[in-house]
């Protein structure tokens, strides 16, 4: 395995709703490698994609440090958050959240224009992962005019075209039928062999944790047993 | 700016709704002003054209006393003078006040001896005979031939004289009183004018008012209103130069009648009272709409910020739609606005059912709407504003959002 590239020290999440407060996360410790196919699982309300969302930097913990290919994000501002997320990280969602008034090419091309990629170049890498992806013939197709299997193929183009140096993907399953699942997984699977992209999934969906190399089960908020799986 | 424009596509029937409400109001603004430009300039073009003037020139206190006593050689050196300046055309005036009476009624009078030729040239009487014309220069007060003189239509109404009827005139003077008969009868857009105005020759004044050879003013008008300030500064000087023994003032119609002016420049501002009314209601209009444009999309805004999106850029996001959908207005609202006005500039709004009332402040029956250049160009910097003004709380709403808050957002 080869560097930390993401790492949670200590990590405390608590919900607070008036008087009532609901700890999610509970001195977690944990970190992933590069190159890793991991998967969090638990149960509903079990913190993983609490976990999860400290670890993209898109909420912050109660106490507890996150670090970021070494970078400490506890001190930084959101706009400092904002350019690391750009820079490292991608994302896949569970109900594929693209942006709806934007076709797939231009979804994929989105966060290279943020990178500030100039156009032809942005082209030219979004087409390839398009295609990559199987979606080349749909490139000009707004999210409505696709299929859940064909919005979340797009999604990780959109993920690993910015080469981040970790996708996290949250139930990104959820939404699809066993054959576009098992499909995407494949997509996926792909990505981080040929690719050498890290993807770090939070699940419930068996077939994700069946492909996972190391799998992570998170119970009441702390982590209550690892496995790991030969290649 | 795609996903801004996009956006505003992707709910059209808001954004429609939108950019009706601020062309409607636009419209609405643009009618306003231009009326209220006509209306200021009828206002003032009838003061100036019956009683102002573009210029007058006075004896000193004139303005502030207006005694038939303080009152200015008549020989013509003044108009002369004031001529000189291109453009200016000069009308000795003598002006008092006085009783008419005719075989049925009485009335007290505004009088003004004048030569008809030049008085045509600085007057809107000339223009405005319904019946007969100016007096001739007569010998009214005594002598076997009657002078003549011209009078406003709603004064003769309640004389109940026509042309060539005779009524008589009294004045303060030792010999004022005159005979004479009915030359014209005239009626102007200011009914205030024609209850009162009566018009005899100069010399006929000059004999009933007791001040022979004398005037009280010299009335100039010029072929641009506009310069009257530079006509007043030449008068004052060239006056001076030439005549230094005679105590005189020359003032322009704005500093002649202080009061008219400051209301016109009231009036003026009701334009931005107008405008501030329609962008008010249009701004909560648009932050409303935004308002819900921002909910609707929370998770949207979740994802952007996921992806790296800054806090900044969001704001920019919703504050380009803000100014797209008051840019849209704007362009329609010019469009449709316009044509409208323009059509009524030249057609007329027809206002005669109010016209009465319209006739005591100077204003004709049917008002041609005036739209300036800088008319159309106020409402693009205030739909900017207002644009960016109504978007702040949107955009502020949408830059606060946590990203995995956002993203949970249903």
């Amino acid at each position: 395995m080869g560097d930390v590239v993401l790492e949670a020290q200590r990590v405390t999440m608590v919900y607070r709703a008036g008087e009532i407060e609901t700890v999610a996360l509970d001195r977690v410790d944990f970190t992933v490698q590069q190159g890793e196919f991991s998967a969090l699982c638990g149960p509903s309300g079990s913190g993983k994609t609490t976990l999860l969302n400290l670890l993209g930097t898109l909420d912050r913990p109660t106490s507890g440090r996150v670090l970021v290919g070494g970078e400490d994000t506890s001190e930084m501002g959101e706009a400092a958050r904002a350019k690391l997320r750009l820079r490292k990280l991608g994302f896949v969602f569970q109900s594929y959240n693209l942006v709806p008034v934007l076709s797939a090419l231009e979804n994929v091309e989105f966060v290279l224009l943020l990178q500030g990629v100039e156009s032809v170049e942005r082209r030219r890498r979004s087409l390839a992962v398009l295609a990559d992806v199987g979606l080349a013939e749909l490139a000009e197709k707004r999210p409505n005019e696709m299929s859940g299997g064909q919005q979340q193929r797009v999604a990780v183009a959109r993920a690993i075209a910015s080469q981040p140096e970790i996708v996290l993907a949250d139930e990104p399953t959820a939404n699809l039928d066993s054959k576009t699942a098992e499909d995407l997984l494949d997509l996926m699977q792909r990505m981080n062999r040929e690719r050498g992209v890290t993807f770090l999934f939070s699940t419930h969906d068996p077939r994700v944790m069946a492909r996972a190399r190391r799998v992570v089960r998170l119970v009441d908020g702390r982590i209550a047993g690892e496995e790991r799986r030969p290649e | 700016m795609r996903i801004a424009w996009r956006s505003l596509w992707r709910g059209w029937r808001r954004s429609a709704i939108v950019v009706t409400a601020v062309t409607v109001g636009l419209v609405a603004c643009l009618f306003l002003v231009s009326f209220s430009n006509a209306f200021v300039e009828e206002l003032v073009s009838t003061a100036v054209e019956t009683r102002l003037a573009n210029v007058a020139v006075m004896a000193r206190g004139y303005a502030a006393n207006p005694d038939v006593l303080r009152n200015l050689p008549g020989d013509g050196v003044i108009a002369q003078i004031a001529e000189g300046f291109p453009g200016a055309h000069a009308s000795p005036r003598l002006l008092g006040d006085g009783l008419i009476q005719s075989a049925r009624k009485s009335s007290r009078i505004a009088l003004a001896g004048v030569e008809p030729e030049r008085e045509s040239r600085v007057s809107v009487v000339s223009r405005s005979f319904v019946a007969g014309g100016w007096p001739a220069a007569g010998a009214g007060g005594g002598a076997r031939r009657l002078g003549e003189l011209a009078l406003g239509g709603a004064l003769a109404e309640r004389l109940g004289v026509r042309v060539g009827d005779k009524v008589v005139i009294h004045t303060p003077g030792e010999s004022g009183l005159g005979a004479f008969r009915v030359s014209g009868i005239f009626r102007t857009a200011s009914s205030s004018f024609d209850k009162t105005q009566v018009f005899v020759s100069l010399a006929d004044a000059q004999r009933l008012l007791d001040v022979p050879g004398r005037v009280t003013e010299v009335a100039l008008a010029l072929d641009d209103p506009e310069k009257a300030a530079e006509l007043a500064a030449f008068a004052r000087a060239e006056l001076t130069r030439a005549l230094p023994d005679v105590e005189l003032d020359v003032l322009t119609w704005r500093e002649r009648e202080p009061r008219l002016a400051a209301m016109l420049e009231l009036m003026g501002n009701t334009r931005w009272v107008a405008y501030a009314a329609v962008f008010i209601g249009m701004a909560f209009g648009i932050a409303n709409a935004l308002l819900m444009a921002v909910y609707e999309r929370i998770r949207e805004f979740g994802v952007l910020r996921s992806l790296g999106l800054p806090a900044t850029h969001l704001v920019w996001l919703v504050l380009l739609e803000s100014l797209m959908l008051t840019l849209g207005g704007v362009v329609v609202g010019l469009a449709v606005g316009v044509p409208i006005v323009r059509y009524f500039s030249v057609a007329g709004l027809d206002l005669s059912q109010f016209s009465a009332g319209l006739n005591e402040f100077g204003i004709g029956a049917v008002v041609h709407l005036r739209l300036r250049g800088g008319d159309m160009v106020s409402p693009l910097y205030i739909a900017v504003l207002t644009a960016l003004v109504a978007a702040a709380w949107p955009a502020w709403k949408a830059a606060r959002l946590r990203p995995a808050e956002a993203l949970r957002h249903v």
